[in-house]
Parts: C-alpha cells; sequence; structure tokens
C-alpha cells in the first residue's frame, strides 16, 4: 500500500504506469502549457506518431488524477493544460531510467554506451 | 471544413462519453476532431479513437460509481433488518444464482438440498458463465 501510494504522488514508477502517452504529453508540456490540439501537433512534430483524441482524452485525465497536469483556465472552448511540480519530477526520473535502459541497450549492440 | 457527415460520426462516438466528461471536454474534442479531419486524418479513425476512449472511462471510472452504489445498497439492505451474517457470507448469494443453473452444474449447492457446501465459484454466474460475467449487464 505504501508503495502505491508513493507511486500517485510522483514515484519513479508512475509514468510507467500511465502509459506512453502519458510521457509524450508532459514531454510536450515540458516547454509551455498546451491544448490538446496543440499537443498532437508538438508530439506529431517531435515523436512521429500522432495520438488519437481518444487517447489523449484518456492521457489527460489520467494525468490530472496523478497530479502531474493541471488545468488553466478555458480559452473559449480549448482547455490548455500545464506541467505541475510533481509531472516535472516524474518526468525527469522516467527519462533518467529510460536513459539507463538506453545505454545498457547501446552497449550490449556494441554500439558504445556513454 | 469537414462534411457534415463525418461530424455526425465523431458526434456519436463523443455521446458515449458520460455526462460530466461532455459538459467539460465535449466541445473542445468535436472541435479537435473537426481540425484532425480538416488536416487528412479520416473521420472514422478520429470517431473509433473516440470510442475507445469513451469505453475505457466507462470501465474504469464508472466502476467505482457502482461500488458506491453497492455499498449504499448494503447499507439500505442492513437498514431493513436483513441479517448481517447472510450479506457477509457467500454462499447464500452463490445459492441463489446457482438457483437458475442446477441443470447446468448438478454438483452445485443448494440451501434446499440440504448441501452445506459453498457452491461452485466456477459456476456462480447464473448461465454458468465461469467467469461470472453475467453479473455486469452492461457487458
Amino acid at each position: 500500500m505504501a508503495a502505491r501510494e508513493r507511486d500517485d504522488t510522483g514515484g519513479q514508477d508512475v509514468l510507467r504506469r500511465a502509459g506512453d502517452a502519458s510521457v509524450l504529453i508532459l514531454t510536450s508540456l515540458a516547454d509551455g502549457s498546451k491544448h490538446g490540439y496543440a499537443l498532437i501537433q508538438d508530439i506529431r512534430g517531435f515523436a512521429g506518431l500522432q495520438l488519437g483524441p481518444g487517447t489523449l482524452y484518456g492521457a489527460l485525465d489520467r494525468l490530472e488524477r496523478l497530479g502531474l497536469i493541471e488545468a488553466l483556465p478555458a480559452e473559449d472552448r480549448r482547455q490548455p493544460y500545464r506541467i505541475t511540480a510533481a509531472g516535472v519530477v516524474a518526468l525527469r526520473d522516467h527519462l533518467d531510467s529510460i536513459e539507463r535502459v538506453s545505454s545498457v541497450g547501446r552497449l550490449r549492440l556494441g554500439l558504445g554506451g556513454i | 471544413m469537414p462534411g457534415p457527415r463525418s461530424m455526425r460520426l465523431v458526434e456519436s462516438a463523443l455521446r458515449c462519453y458520460p455526462q460530466r466528461w461532455r459538459s467539460r471536454h465535449g466541445d473542445e474534442a468535436a472541435e479537435i476532431a473537426s481540425m484532425l479531419i480538416r488536416d487528412g486524418t479520416p473521420a472514422h479513425s478520429v470517431a473509433w479513437s473516440y470510442l475507445i476512449g469513451a469505453a475505457r472511462m466507462r470501465l474504469v471510472i464508472e466502476p467505482r460509481r457502482r461500488l458506491g452504489a453497492a455499498v449504499g445498497a448494503l447499507l439500505l439492505a442492513g437498514s431493513l433488518g436483513v441479517p448481517v451474517a447472510l450479506l457477509s457470507t457467500s454462499a447464500p448469494a452463490n445459492a441463489a444464482s446457482v438457483a437458475h443453473s442446477r441443470t447446468a452444474h448438478p454438483h452445485s449447492a443448494h440451501p434446499r438440498n440440504g448441501d452445506s457446501r459453498p457452491a461452485d465459484p466456477r459456476y456462480a454466474g447464473g448461465r454458468g458463465a465461469p467467469d461470472g460475467c453475467d453479473q455486469h449487464d452492461h457487458c
């Protein structure tokens, strides 16, 4: 139970459970607040994949419940979101973890590590 | 600007979301769909994405509400004088649901048969479903 509570408040595994879409959204929000369509466009730009709108809203809902993002006052019909301090910590931890795995993988493939 | 048929498809998918979600995100979701379709994304793909999202939301969020309703029902049953022992043991509940499937599984326990063994949970579903799926009418 303690581990679960730690995860829910932004532990290292929180994004692993929240899914890839959540990582993409947090990465997109890392340089400023965005609304749904801007998130889809940005993610298409840096990751080369298009997030379905249903997937986007599911991930936004999850991230908001986890306290990793927060909704800003709506502009017209658009709802912008921004990353929270807990979101920054969770994203940084997750990227560190990916980087460690990436280094080991590259090393074992003979592609050179860090 | 996407055609009315495309938008009708998307709006049908959006209607599958819970009312609370639609009142918060509905307008924006329709606008995003419109822009994605204008950008070249097929309307059925957008609608499908919303449909899957709605199904996920119903399966993940709504069960919590059902749990609340179940707790409420238990409290109501308690206030009406249903013995706590009846609510806390699984055997009578299983036996009640097995009543419909006695022919499907003749060895299932039934209090009227004088059999005090707990009912086989694999046959707890009224139609003999091994996973008790018939407990979820929404399936």
